[in-house]
């Protein structure tokens, strides 16, 4: 406990620099203005400002891009409870219940709710990285190479069954990303694989290029699609006092977004939008309130709100403490630690103290500044909706341009992200979900070593991934988890949650 | 039988895309289980993916439908058209076209470019092709033509995809001029890449 006190003290310090508190703001005001603007997501948002951290500190440039994926958390729910539109998808259910309280005249309250109950699940989550991290660090130390191995098939199961649409797609996304993976320089015998005599193939396949294709690009096209339809209302905010009844209703949901939030942010392939969808089914089964929902009940914002935020910080722990990416936005934060020279694991925590206890420390910094950001300037968030997406989408471009190509100053990258845009928009037409890909992509070289590795240690017997416990447990789970997604009951469940 | 066309058609692309992976691999050393060549993981790899893909084939036969979107004939011919255009235009300008085209990767892009104006032609590539020749037209500017024409090439060919803009050109202008110095402000000023701003001769 006092060495916890210890570490976060010196994490605050770290955190207190001009420098980082100046890109802790920036994060969180870029995250808030992606989070109102639909159409544009933290996973591209991210990968378009990845060059741009190249040139600062990893502490700094972690801690701005965290800022981006929790502030659009925030700013999500802003447009979602006044205009009934999400800006991101972990939003989605926000719109249920928070436009109809909007309607009602209570937007200032739906929009304080959704602040507060966002704040005090981001406070509970930075506690539990910050206790949970070293903990987890010192088993993870304990891991050889077959667990590793188990571990991530593990998270790579769990990812491809929470991903939307059919499991049996998501697998194979997940294998089509492990495949692209394989691109390269063979790290034991330095043979080049597919690069067809490419040079600039030997190094792999660009994971910038690869995310701002098919996330940034692709979308882009796909958004170009559907005619612009965006109801510009200028909605009364009111009141952002609640009253005493709406507060003792909204509690005990903020209570349980913020556990559920905390747990499904954990689980590989979770993440915040899988976060706010469970908390939104949670209320509607168990809270005092339920009978109203639909008409614009307090908790259907509470919960879900809380939940997205706490899994958009818990989801960093396990990339932080076993260097295993939890969704797509942990994968581009794992990137950018690697392109730093960090190699982000259980090594970290000793070695880079202050790039983990200064992200720690940051994130609550964030969620205080997000607080400020959000509730008394929301009028100036609302009226960034304004700006038609005809002025955004050259401007998004351009920015990805110039970013693909500073990465290595190559004009073959902006040539590679092209033909990951237009992957990117098959896989939309055929209903293939690019985010398992990219997390397999991320994945699929550190599985192939660990199994090379635990191959080699096992003298060639394969039953070692069963001898160990660990590593048979993770297996373990991962075989109940694919079997229960056979059950039609359950496989209807998921889907339901998944589309809101 | 309801057949799922998008399943099916996934499902043929994973196949593909294994049988092609698996066959390129046969110039890899497999090695054994004990001491894995370059080749184990990627054989491993590609034939779950090929057994996925056939699974995905197989289902889609009856879990449909779910139907594609209709290609109109201009369409498949614009797409073609734009195959062999842009092969045509690659290899023409690789051989005619001098110092420019034979370094790098610009007669490629070229090729890329003049392929993706091509499919432009046809109502349903139209937003592809725009935005994709515009990225084309940034890298083929960038480095001779420098940032700023890049940006502005950029910026033109992809206002080129939205209806709206082609109506009212003061407003491209207008967010050009805006994009070129926001550009010129945040990675020549701020960040300092290294990059020309004006053209190189």
């Amino acid at each position: 406990m006092e060495t916890l006190l210890a570490n976060l003290g010196h994490g605050f310090v770290v955190a207190f620099s001009f420098q980082n508190l100046l890109f802790a703001l920036i994060g969180a005001l870029i995250g808030t203005a992606i989070g109102v603007l639909p159409g544009i997501g933290p996973v591209a948002t991210i990968s378009l400002l990845l060059p741009i951290t190249f040139g600062q500190p990893a502490t700094t440039a972690i801690i701005m891009l965290a800022g981006i994926y929790y502030g659009a958390q925030y700013g999500g729910s802003t447009t979602a409870i006044l205009l009934n539109l999400p800006g991101e998808i972990s939003s989605v259910v926000t719109t249920l219940e928070g436009y109809k309280m909007a309607r009602n005249g209570r937007a200032g309250a739906a929009l304080a709710t959704s602040a507060l109950g966002s704040f005090f699940a981001g406070t509970v989550a930075t506690i539990l990285v910050a206790a949970s991290g070293p903990l987890l660090t010192s088993v993870a130390l304990s891991f050889g190479p077959a667990d590793y191995f188990s571990l991530m098939l593990l998270g790579l199961i769990i990812s491809a069954v929470l991903a939307q649409g059919s499991v049996l797609k998501s697998v194979a996304m997940v294998v089509l990303g492990v495949a692209l993976g394989l691109v390269g320089t063979d790290v034991q015998t330095g043979q080049q694989r597919f690069t067809f005599g490419v040079p600039e193939l030997s190094d792999g396949i660009g994971f910038v290029s690869v995310a701002m294709g098919m996330f940034g690009i692709a979308e882009i096209i796909l958004n170009l699609e559907k005619p612009e339809a965006r109801e510009v209302l200028s909605a009364k905010v009111g009141s952002l006092f609640l009253t005493k009844e709406e507060f003792r209703r909204a509690t005990p949901a903020v209570l349980r977004g913020t556990i559920l939030g905390s747990v499904l942010g954990i689980l590989p392939g979770g993440g915040a939008a899988l976060a706010a969808f469970g908390a939104y089914m949670l209320e509607r089964k168990v809270s005092k309130g339920r009978h109203l929902f639909g008409t614009g009940a307090i908790e259907g914002v509470a919960g879900p709100e809380a939940a997205n935020n706490a899994a958009a910080q818990t989801s960093f722990i396990p990339l932080l403490t076993l260097g295993i990416p939890a969704n797509a936005v942990m994968a581009l934060m794992g990137g950018a630690l690697i392109i730093q020279g960090i190699q982000p694991g259980p090594r970290m925590v000793e070695a880079q103290p202050d790039l983990f206890w200064g992200l720690i420390a940051s994130m609550w910094i964030g969620n205080v500044m997000l607080l400020v950001i959000n509730l008394p300037m929301i009028g100036m968030w609302v009226k960034l909706l304004q700006v038609p997406y005809k002025y955004l989408y050259p401007s998004i471009l351009i920015f990805c341009c110039i970013g693909v190509y500073s990465l290595n100053n190559n004009v073959f990258d902006v040539y590679q992200t092209i033909l990951f845009a237009i992957f990117g928009v098959i896989c939309n037409k055929l209903k293939m979900e690019p985010a398992p890909l990219l997390i397999g992509f991320v994945l699929g070289p550190m599985m192939e070593e660990h199994l090379r590795r635990a191959m080699l240690l096992s003298r060639g017997d394969p039953t070692v991934f069963l001898e160990r416990p660990i590593s048979a447990s993770m297996l373990a789970i991962g075989a109940v988890v694919l079997g229960a997604m056979l059950l039609p009951n359950l496989r209807k469940g998921k889907d339901a949650a998944l589309s809101g | 039988m309801k057949i799922n066309q998008k399943d099916l058609a996934s499902g043929i692309l994973l196949v593909l895309v294994a049988v092609v992976g698996a066959y390129l691999n046969m110039d890899h050393n497999l090695g054994s289980a004990r001491r894995m060549g370059p080749g184990y993981m990627p054989l491993l790899v590609f034939g779950i993916q090929g057994g996925i893909g056939v699974l995905v084939l197989l289902i889609g036969l009856f879990n449909g439908p779910d139907p594609m979107e209709k290609w109109s004939g201009v369409d498949s011919k614009s797409l073609v058209a734009a195959v062999f255009g842009g092969l045509i235009a690659w290899q023409l300008s690789l051989r005619l076209g001098g110092d420019f085209f034979t370094s790098g990767y610009n007669a490629m892009g070229f090729g890329m470019m003049i392929g993706f104006f091509i499919m432009c032609w046809a109502q349903g590539w139209r937003l592809m092709g725009f935005v994709c020749a515009s990225l084309c037209v940034f890298a083929l500017l960038l480095e001779k033509g420098g940032l700023v024409l890049a940006t502005v090439g950029t910026v033109v060919v992809a206002s080129l995809a939205d209806t709206q803009h082609v109506k009212k050109p003061l407003g491209v202008a207008g967010l050009t001029i805006f994009l070129v110095a926001l550009c010129w402000w945040i990675f020549i000023k701020q960040l300092d890449i290294r990059v020309a701003v004006w053209p190189q001769f």
